[in-house]
């Protein structure tokens, strides 16, 4: 009987210790998040970057259309030419945001540079011949809005090693708004983000 | 001392405030100004300071608008921003309204 007792006991201290050093998940707090940078990209990054392009772009007056109204914006290729695995659309995704609240922009998900952002405005049309849907349902050719802007860009790395052994890594986003009718740049903006800390740390 | 002088076209519910009490005394904000751009028709803000002490300091601003009602209108300009701050040297802030309704702001100056 003692030795159920001690055995239960121990096992019960272990868990105990092994539950305390276990590290504790802890959720990031996204609106004051003071935590260490990083070498690599975060989401301070890009909302930084989002946030100074779509600034600027308001302050320009490249999207104040003369009758009121809207442009229709294409997002065009925005590369990532930097050495980690960055779906660009972290940074497109806000500026698409804040340009649809600023009420300048719509977006069109139609045409891209990629194809279709949304497959569905095309294959919707394919209804047409099909019998089972009311016809007067299915859009009529010619309704698609085809786009006055295009949006492009790259969001380039640079790795510098500096003389006391520690690396510096230069993030340059690079963004273009292009009048699809001209092919001229209306607007242009770039915003660095450079980082200096250990050489050993990997920024990939 | 923070010496907050709004403008005049400045009202009661818009207002800039520097929420550490630690820089309180080593920043002033001297101008508000506010306009509404003619062509665009969004409303712009610009926060002019001055930092009067012998150190560079980075400091960070986040800007809540609101409408005409009171109505908190959602933007990324609430995330915080960096400010660069020179020693005994001005800055500036300027922002443009995320939309036509954002009339109304509250901007934060913090460390």
């Amino acid at each position: 009987m003692k030795n159920i007792v001690k055995i239960t006991l121990s096992a019960l201290l272990v868990a105990g210790v092994m539950s305390g050093c276990a590290d504790k998940t802890e959720r990031i707090d996204m609106n004051n998040d003071e935590g260490a940078q990083v070498m690599g990209l975060d989401y301070r990054d890009f909302n930084e970057a989002a946030s100074k392009a779509v600034q600027s772009m308001l302050q320009s007056g490249a999207l104040d259309k003369k009758s009121g109204d809207r442009y229709v914006l294409a997002i065009s290729r925005i590369t990532n030419d930097t050495m980690q695995h960055i779906d660009t659309d972290q940074l497109v995704k806000k500026i698409r945001v804040e340009l649809l609240r600023s009420g300048k922009v719509v977006v069109t998900t139609a045409v891209s540079a990629n194809g279709a952002e949304d497959a569905m405005s095309k294959q919707a049309r394919e209804l047409r011949n099909d019998d089972e849907f009311n016809q007067r349902t299915v859009q009529k050719k010619g309704t698609m809005v085809a786009p006055d802007m295009s949006l492009s860009g790259k969001i380039l790395q640079r790795n510098v090693a500096m003389d006391d052994g520690k690396q510096q890594v230069e993030y340059y986003f690079m963004l273009s708004l292009t009048e699809i009718k001209t092919g001229l740049a209306w607007w242009e903006g770039e915003t660095v983000i450079g980082k200096r800390g250990s050489g050993k740390s990997v920024s990939w | 001392m923070v010496a907050l002088l709004f403008s005049a076209c400045a009202d009661k519910s818009s207002y800039v405030k520097v929420v550490d009490d630690s820089i309180k005394g080593d920043i002033t904000v001297e101008r508000i100004s506010k306009r509404i751009n003619s062509e665009s028709g969004l409303t712009e803000l610009q926060v002019v300071g001055e930092n009067e002490t012998d150190k560079y300091m980075k400091l960070r601003y986040r800007v809540v608008w609101f409408d005409k009602d009171g109505f908190e209108i959602s933007s990324i300009q609430t995330n915080w921003t960096d400010l660069p701050v020179f020693k005994n040297a001005t800055f500036s802030i300027h922002i443009v309204a995320p939309n036509k309704r954002a009339t109304e702001y509250q901007l934060f100056i913090n460390k």
